[in-house]
């Protein structure tokens, strides 16, 4: 009897692994083959916001895109690590706000105090991870929903930065190089995407690669399939929680040091690209589909968005409205592929 | 479920609900006991309390700062009331130091319009006298309420845009392009900043262009990268940039030095924060500037209350523009700044207090009451 079973567990577990190497092995091919549609609307836009203004057009404009990319598509992904999970981390701001505040007060600043040069660095990021952890570990543990404990977690990471903040002045930064690093380039492109790129890369490979990934795309499909395969759920969550917040913390040192000052609401609005732009990338909000490379997409579709309407003149009184609206029209381009199946839209 | 358990969950379930009953229960009779009176009220019945729109940036701790040192003159408690940025948020916890039981004497720093008739309405029904700083209904006035909502004051937004415009349009020497950042769209203070720097701007200096208005939300980060998308639109055509406070001026100033524009423009904005005077004695390029102190402003605004609460002045003797006000601001240069200086010393929120205690809310320099509002838009 005993024998029995273990072979059977042993036929499973082989079964679940080459069925996890197929759906990753499709979800390549699949990867490669959907997001034409994106790429469609985002060429369309471009195309047409270089006719409204030649200006757009212009490699110091796509300096300037890239650079205003650079802190949604860190956060992004992250942001798609916690999707693919089918869960969500609303913190994102909060935690910027913490880590970037806390790293300016670290670094040469107008306040006086140490400057710790790469000390800093770590210990702004170190505050993202302990967010993320707490966050993961009342998720995991305490079987609190991700949406609640990640929204009480933003205002925690907010509270932090106020109570850091205090009541002295702005901390401004006194080192220019430092501040002028995030948006200066290197090869004609800014450094804060070139950043961008590398936490990109690490995440694509991370999730195509590594047990990490696979178990994370395996937990988002079907999670008691997961558990009852010895994935080690709790402990995979909270590790994705803990990356997630990480990138939400380096992201607010990069945003800290292109606005050259300490601000608590640093992250405002990150959130509202960040979720958006991994859905219209297709990452599906039940978690288990997805991938990186398709929230860089709608990253750029956002970022091009913003920055072409205010190029083309678009007056801000209807720019809302008007963005909102292109926004629809890029989204039904884009799953214009996928209408048929059927996918779950609630 | 073993019986055990349902057995605990009731019991957890009864005292939740009791305690929720209890504090209901407990709201009630505060709000039935008190009422309006219009007895003077002892300092020892009276709590001084500030409510700001969020703690993160100087002019709001300056708030802060003027009810404290209000209250540590006048002997009386302080409570700071952060209302975290959201309007529920602020009449609930007003409301909730308020059902504490002492009588409040309220500073209040609107989040938005909608918070100042039930704000009013809860000190009303508890005998609590308070001051709105820069945003109420247009509809609603303190007279409409009674002597509980002693008055509605602000500096003019329409002087402080005129103020900018006029060291920018000097500076430039009527001639150039401009850029204007104003803060959320709808906020009637930015409106009316707007209003008065296009006012001037087309009066007095009719070379300079405006290019652009994109707002930015009183937020540093949106004023940066708003620059930096008008900097890629208009690149060196742009010579000056207005922006409605001092916390977008930094966020766009460091847009301007990034692209290596910053010796190109000239900037100004409202508010001459720290950071601003530090900026413009290192001879940054910040031309025009206007100067109002947080703590000023609630420290006048509570004082008034206070001297209504205590019966030294009854509200509805007061003359309209006593109930409705616009103090003054001043406008700032480089060459006027040093003037300036003394009020951020550490010792000159006493001062002032001492100043306003003297001469009492109307007349306290450097900010007395010019007239009488609604502010009239050109």
């Amino acid at each position: 009897m005993v024998n029995a079973t273990m072979q059977t567990e042993n036929v499973d577990t082989t079964a679940i692994r080459q069925h996890e190497l197929q759906t990753v092995r499709r979800s390549f091919i699949r990867g490669i083959a959907e997001p034409l549609g994106l790429i469609a609307a985002l060429v369309a836009l471009i195309i047409v916001f270089s006719l409204l203004n030649p200006r757009f057009a212009t490699l110091e404009n796509l300096r300037n895109v890239l650079d205003q990319a650079s802190v949604p598509l860190i956060v992004g992904v992250g942001a798609t690590l916690v999707i693919l999970l089918g869960s969500i981390d609303l913190s994102v701001e909060g935690v910027m706000g913490a880590s970037g505040m806390a790293w300016i007060l670290m670094s040469a600043n107008s306040r006086g105090g140490a400057d710790l040069g790469v000390w800093a660095w770590i210990g702004a990021i170190a505050i993202g991870m302990a967010l993320g952890f707490a966050s993961g570990a009342l998720f995991t543990r305490l079987k609190v929903p991700s949406f609640i404990v990640t929204l009480g977690m933003w205002y925690v990471g907010l509270g932090i930065a106020t109570v850091m903040y205090g009541s002295g002045i702005v901390p401004m930064l006194t080192d220019e190089a430092v501040g002028g690093w995030a948006s200066s380039a290197t090869l004609g492109l800014p450094n804060s995407f070139w950043l961008a790129a590398v936490v990109v890369v690490l995440g694509v490979l991370t999730l195509r690669y590594t047990r990490l990934g696979r178990v994370t795309y395996a937990i988002g499909d079907n999670e008691t399939i997961a558990k009852g395969n010895g994935v080690p759920v709790a402990r995979v969550k909270t590790v994705v929680f803990v990356i997630a917040a990480s990138l939400s913390g380096l992201a607010g040192i990069i945003a800290t040091m292109k606005l050259g000052a300490g601000s608590a609401t640093v992250g405002s609005g990150v959130l509202f690209v960040v979720i958006p732009a991994v859905v219209i990338g297709g990452t599906s909000l039940g978690g288990g589909k997805g991938g990186v490379l398709r929230t860089v997409l709608g990253v750029l579709l956002l970022t091009v968005l913003t920055n072409g309407l205010i190029l083309a003149g678009v007056s801000p009184s209807w720019q809302s409205g008007v963005s909102g609206a292109i926004l629809v029209a890029a989204i039904i381009v884009a799953a214009w592929s996928q209408r048929d199946r059927l996918r779950v839209a609630k | 479920m073993s019986l055990n358990r349902i057995a605990r969950r009731a019991t957890a379930a009864v005292a939740a609900s009791a305690a929720f009953a209890l504090a209901l229960s407990g709201c009630t009779t505060t709000a039935g006991a008190a009422g309006s009176s219009s007895e003077p009220l002892q300092k020892e019945d009276l709590v001084i309390v500030a409510s700001v729109i969020n703690t993160l940036n100087p002019y709001f701790q300056g708030n802060i700062t003027g009810a404290e040192a209000l209250g540590e003159e006048l002997g009386i408690p302080v409570e700071i009331v952060d209302a975290n940025g959201d309007p529920g948020t602020q009449i609930s916890k007003i409301q909730g130091v308020i059902a504490k039981g002492k009588k409040v004497v309220l500073f209040v720093n609107t989040v938005d319009n909608s918070v100042v008739r039930p704000i009013v309405d809860s000190v009303k029904q508890a005998g609590g006298f308070v001051t709105i700083w820069w945003n109420k209904p247009d509809d609603y006035e303190p007279w409409d309420a009674g002597d509980n909502f002693v008055a509605f004051q602000k500096h003019s937004g329409v002087d402080s845009g005129r103020c900018n415009a006029k060291a920018l349009g000097d500076a430039l020497g009527g001639e150039g392009n401009v850029i204007m950042l104003p803060g959320v769209q709808d906020s009637t203070t930015s409106q009316t900043r707007v209003a008065g720097f296009r006012a001037e701007m087309e009066e007095n200096y009719p070379g300079i262009t405006i290019l652009e208005e994109r707002p930015s939300n009183w937020d540093p980060q949106l004023a940066f990268d708003n620059s930096k998308q008008l900097i890629t639109k208009y690149g060196d055509d742009i010579d000056g940039v207005w922006s409605a406070d001092d916390g977008m001026q930094i966020g766009s100033m460091k847009a301007f030095k990034d692209a290596g524009l910053i010796d190109e423009v000239q900037f100004a904005s409202d508010g001459l924060y720290p950071e601003t005077i530090a900026a413009m004695e290192a001879g940054e390029p910040i031309v025009g500037e206007t100067f109002h102190r947080g703590y000023m402003a609630s420290a006048v605004g509570l004082y008034t209350a206070y001297l209504a609460a205590t019966g030294e002045i009854v509200p509805s003797e007061l003359p309209e523009e006593k109930r409705n006000s616009l103090f003054e601001l001043s406008c700032v240069t480089p060459d006027t700044l040093p003037d300036y200086l003394q009020y951020d010393e550490p010792d000159a929120p006493a001062k002032f207090i001492d100043e306003l205690i003297e001469n009492g809310p109307w007349d306290a320099e450097p900010m007395p009451l010019v007239s009488g509002g609604p502010e009239v838009l050109p």
